[in-house]
């Protein structure tokens, strides 16, 4: 009988890096491609791994739609309002933009699928179209994270100052209802 | 329910008193805020609660799509009002991302009347039409316009005459550009911040985009 992969917990994001948040960023993106590589053997097993199920399902239904927030209403708004002609920033903010919208619908399809193996107690290869559509999503969302990895951090690394770094860590804290990572500095 | 709202406040009212026996008796005998809130009518932005203001704290004027339209008597009397007799020493220009108003300006549907109103923003994206068109994402253009319609207001409340002559008599008076995101109850300050003509005018001659 098939064994259920050992169960190891996706590795939190160390607190401290709200101090730095483009270092909270690159640590973010490292755990969606966990997360994927996760979800890419899960949905190759007919086993119920309940915690694995449950951690991916928290996920898809916390963290994803946070860290598009986290793009979206702020470190793409502060580039674009920061960034230099030479930067072309918007070719690839915009095409990242689009693939976000695409995130949350298709984020929320392979969300129900966790939903429902969860519910059903059964492995997501028991579903006929769990496959593709894992697949498809986890392949889109590591193409999108490398971008993110190669182009727009380093631009932000380069053209935000300290001040939008700071505004910047104290807003990913208060949106995850964290104290604000500077106070004790300041 | 609309009984539930009375209820409501009635709690409202009790819990007040309760933490602060003088609350309403301070607050009857004096308005003095330092504040104007000028925002947009969308009910899930209100102004007192986001900035953590009690009553009497916060002047507030709010409309579609948070303008401060020229022509407009209800606001010019507000803004004359807060300026000359409340003497305001903030006046904060708040947006937020995904507005109706904003993103109606920008569609290309016919409402009626509020299309008259929202004029101001579709000038606005059509003098930008080129570099708001670069940006493929619908949700996205109407971010960026919604900023934009932010410091459009605040370079028109740096020119205004109430503003220009409160300036020149040496009443302090600062004029800021924020946006709120309806998405995590928090606001960014866009950096726009006027004091005086001369940041007025800068504001004026910066660049909208970053090739232009």
């Amino acid at each position: 009988m098939p064994k259920a992969i050992e169960f190891t917990p996706i590795e939190p994001i160390p607190l401290d890096l709200l101090r730095e948040p483009l270092i909270w960023f690159f640590a973010e993106h490292y755990r969606h491609r966990d997360v994927c590589t996760r979800l890419t053997e899960l949905a190759r097993s007919v086993i119920f791994d309940e915690a694995a199920l449950r951690e991916i399902y928290r996920f898809l239904d916390r963290d994803l739609p946070l860290h598009v927030i986290d793009e979206e209403d702020d470190l793409f708004p502060l580039l674009r309002r920061r960034c230099e002609p030479d930067d072309q920033i918007e070719l690839v903010l915009g095409m990242l933009s689009a693939e976000h919208a695409a995130d949350m619908s298709e984020g929320a399809a392979v969300k129900s699928l966790v939903g429902a193996a969860l519910a059903e107690q059964r492995g997501l290869a028991c579903y006929a179209e769990a496959g593709a559509a894992i697949d498809a999503f986890c392949q889109k969302q590591k193409r999108h994270i490398a971008v993110e990895n190669a182009v727009v951090l380093p631009i932000a690394r380069h053209r935000l100052g300290e001040d939008d770094l700071i505004s910047l860590g104290q807003r990913l804290a208060a949106r995850r209802g964290l104290a604000n990572p500077f106070q004790a500095a300041s | 329910m609309i009984r539930t709202l009375l209820d409501n406040n009635m709690n409202w009212a009790s819990a007040r008193v309760r933490a602060d026996p003088d609350f309403f008796r301070r607050l009857a005998a004096q308005q003095a805020p330092e504040y104007l809130w000028i925002g947009c009518s969308d009910s899930r932005v209100p102004a007192n609660e986001i900035v953590g203001l009690d009553p009497g704290e916060l002047f507030v004027h709010r409309n579609i799509a948070n303008l401060a339209p020229p022509r407009d008597m209800n606001f010019l009397a507000v803004l004359q009002f807060s300026i000359e007799v409340l003497k305001v020493r903030h006046i904060i220009v708040c947006g937020h991302y995904g507005c109706g108003g904003v993103r109606a300006a920008l569609d290309t549907e016919r409402r009626g009347l509020i299309d008259h109103w929202l004029q101001p923003v579709t000038d606005l994206a059509h003098r930008h039409q080129g570099h708001l068109d670069a940006i493929a994402d619908f949700d996205t253009r109407v971010n960026v316009a919604c900023e934009h319609n932010v410091r459009a207001q605040v370079e028109y409340l740096g020119h205004n005459p109430f503003v220009t002559d409160a300036w020149r008599r040496g009443q302090r008076l600062e004029i800021h550009g924020w946006i709120y995101s309806i998405r995590d109850g928090l606001l960014r300050d866009l950096g726009l911040t006027i004091e005086r003509s001369k940041d007025a005018d800068r504001l004026a001659a910066r660049a909208w985009f970053p090739d232009g």
